[in-house]
């Protein structure tokens, strides 16, 4: 009469405890491999190019046309300044570059809906990586993108990859579509020849008969 | 033997001096007490060490007030005075003490390090190089924290209580061997006095959960007392069983028997000190009875797997939920110098203690030809390997905490009277035999004296 039971048990018991120390162990020896944090603020991870952040504003492209002011729904964006004289067409809008005085976002205020990228006609206007903003005070969340260090120094890494990446996505987009046409064309080539092709025969068939 | 002396700094008092002793002598002597030949308290071995020190032109000339303290110690050991006594008392207390508080630091900084590289994270990185002084940090803020007494609480009680758990932990430290002679008392009842003050920890979680007057609290103490009277079991038959084919209760005495013949080495025999001479190879049974002691120990101090009398998830953090501050510490503090104490006296009764199991490394040191240069880096050695050996079993402890769920407390009680205890028990049994049988011989055929 041995208790086959007990000792199965005890026999699991061990196996399972084995197996399980060996991953711990796999993973305190290997830690550098599978680290998965970061130091967050000294070390940044990279965000998404379509990441909804803090308003980033390429003040020299700017044509103040007020359109990101207008579209807002929750109207936010407070601009002021002096519009340049009328100039060549650009990105669908007839306008000079703009002297701007002021250009306040209220971060209490703003949802972050990213529509005020869409009508803007230098696309100068988007929103960025930076997520990380704070303040002891309400008034202090007005920024003006024109004057207020909202992006620093080691944001333009993350702001130029961003960049870059909204003009990689813009690309793949366009490219992708240029893509579909083609292949939409080359169906319709493609159907054409073979309807003409049909047709062909069957005039040969004709002219055979 | 009284407990509360920390007499004999030495291991065994009569034999002839070996390394330490010999410094010690000449330090007792220089401390204006000594006669020579006479074997001196452990205290006064480190109260010695430092007037010696003193004393030399070396010292004195760089330590503008190094003159004045010798003094000060000559005129204190005047003859009658319990100065000397007293003074070598505090000092053995203090280096315990202190090394207790250097261990726990330590121990929580790898703890934190250790479960964050098993659970791919980084741990304390900021304070010091890697975190280094996050431990201190918290101690200054734990220090600086209001000590909170809830309005319904016992109080003597409750205040008292932490320091009947460090005060249980501590005292466990007395017969504990810190390498070769390093030693605040050397107990002729050494693993019976360990097992025993153990108990003494329990009375303290048990004040501290009840005192609390907290419903958690009271149900970690009822934990508390279930776990750790039950797993005295195993690890009293672990020690019975050591005890037993040692022939000793004295954890000196019992490293030395591991040591093969350094011990003795005029006595006919020629084998050496190697690894097999442990006591875990000692018979087919130790190696078993070892893995029965460690599981019974994490449980004895309440790690996990069979943490459930802090159960943070449960019972929110048990018997020390209602503590603040320095009281709280105190728990801490006993808990990681609970770590080390079982480790370390596993590593005594079975893992050859000291000797590092290569016959030449341990030899090193000893023979009539050592000076004072190699019996110094022989006795480093010997602490080193000593110390290595207990924090790699800490370490052990704490890759099984990160890597095992706590138990049930049904599954707690099944493990200890259903598993462990028959186990031990037929351990126990085994090694009374193989003790008659092969009459005192290893599983390798070498012979162990006891004298």
């Amino acid at each position: 009469m041995i208790p086959c039971a007990y000792f199965m048990n005890i026999f699991k018991v061990a196996r399972s405890i084995w197996i399980g120390m060996g991953i711990t162990l796999k993973y305190f020896l290997n830690h550098k491999k599978t680290l998965c944090t970061i130091q967050y603020p000294k070390e940044k991870d990279l965000i998404p190019a379509r990441h909804r952040g803090i308003h980033y504003l390429e003040t020299e492209k700017c044509v103040m046309c007020w359109k990101c002011s207008d579209i807002c729904p929750v109207d936010c964006i407070y601009i002021e300044g002096v519009r340049g004289a009328d100039g060549p067409l650009q990105g669908g809008y007839r306008g000079q570059k703009a002297t701007l005085s002021k250009f306040t976002v209220d971060y209490t205020v703003c949802i972050f809906c990213g529509l005020c990228e869409e009508p803007c006609p230098p696309k100068c206007i988007w929103l960025g990586p930076e997520f990380d903003y704070h303040s002891t005070d309400r008034t202090m969340m007005e920024k003006n993108l024109l004057t207020d260090e909202v992006y620093t120094e080691g944001d333009e890494v993350f702001v130029e990859w961003a960049r870059g990446e909204n003009d990689r996505l813009q690309e793949e987009k366009k490219k992708q579509k240029e893509a579909e046409k083609a292949a939409k064309e080359a169906e319709k080539a493609a159907a054409a020849a073979a309807e003409a092709e049909e047709e062909g025969s069957d005039a040969e068939g004709e002219s055979a008969e | 033997m009284n407990l509360f002396v920390f007499t004999n700094f030495f291991a065994q008092t009569g034999k002839d001096l070996k390394n330490l002793g010999d410094y010690a002598e000449a330090a007792s002597t220089k401390w204006g007490l000594a006669e020579p030949g006479v074997y001196y308290e452990g205290g006064l071995f480190f109260a010695g060490l430092i007037k010696w020190l003193l004393s030399t032109t070396e010292v004195s000339s760089a330590l503008p007030f190094a003159g004045t303290v010798n003094g000060l110690m000559t005129s204190l050991a005047a003859d009658g005075s319990i100065f000397p006594e007293l003074g070598g008392l505090l000092i053995t207390i203090g280096v315990v003490f202190g090394f207790v508080n250097v261990f726990a630091i330590g121990a929580v900084w790898s703890e934190r390090k250790v479960s964050a590289h098993m659970q791919c994270r980084l741990g304390p990185m900021e304070v010091g190089p890697h975190g280094l002084l996050q431990t201190v940090a918290d101690g200054l803020k734990l220090l600086t924290k209001e000590d909170i007494i809830p309005r319904l609480a016992d109080k003597p009680l409750f205040a008292i209580a932490p320091a009947v758990v460090f005060a249980g932990v501590l005292m466990r430290f007395v017969p504990l061997p810190f390498g070769d002679k390093l030693i605040a008392s050397d107990l002729d009842l050494g693993l019976f006095f360990i097992a025993a003050v153990g108990a003494v920890e329990v009375l303290g979680v048990i004040m501290a959960g009840w005192a609390s007057n907290n419903k958690w609290s009271l149900f970690a103490t009822i934990r508390t007392a279930t776990q750790m009277v039950s797993y005295e079991i195993p690890i009293g038959i672990a020690f019975v069983t050591v005890i037993l084919c040692s022939g000793s209760f004295s954890l000196m005495e019992i490293v030395n028997q591991q040591g093969g013949s350094l011990l003795s080495a005029d006595d006919g025999y020629t084998y050496q000190g190697w690894v097999w001479h442990w006591n875990l190879f000692r018979n087919p049974f130790m190696p078993i009875l070892g893995i029965v002691y460690f599981i019974a120990s994490l449980a004895e101090c309440k790690r996990a797997p069979f943490d459930l009398p802090e159960a943070e998830s449960e019972l929110v953090s048990g018997f020390h939920t209602e503590y603040s501050g320095m009281r709280f510490a105190l728990f801490f503090l006993a808990e990681y110098a609970a770590m080390y104490l079982v480790a370390a006296v596993a590593v005594v009764i079975f893992l050859g203690g000291w000797w590092s199991g290569i016959y030449p490394l341990d030899a090193l040191g000893t023979g009539p030809d050592a000076t004072i240069y190699t019996k110094t880096l022989g006795l480093l050695v010997k602490v080193g390997v000593f110390l290595s050996k207990a924090f790699a079993l800490v370490f052990v402890q704490m890759w099984i905490r990160w890597t095992l769920p706590r138990i049930r407390l049904d599954q707690m009680m099944y493990v200890c009277w259903k598993v462990l205890l028959p186990i031990s028990l037929l351990c126990f049994v085994g090694s009374c035999l193989w003790e008659l049988v092969s009459g005192g011989a290893s599983v390798f055929g070498f012979g162990i004296v006891v004298e």
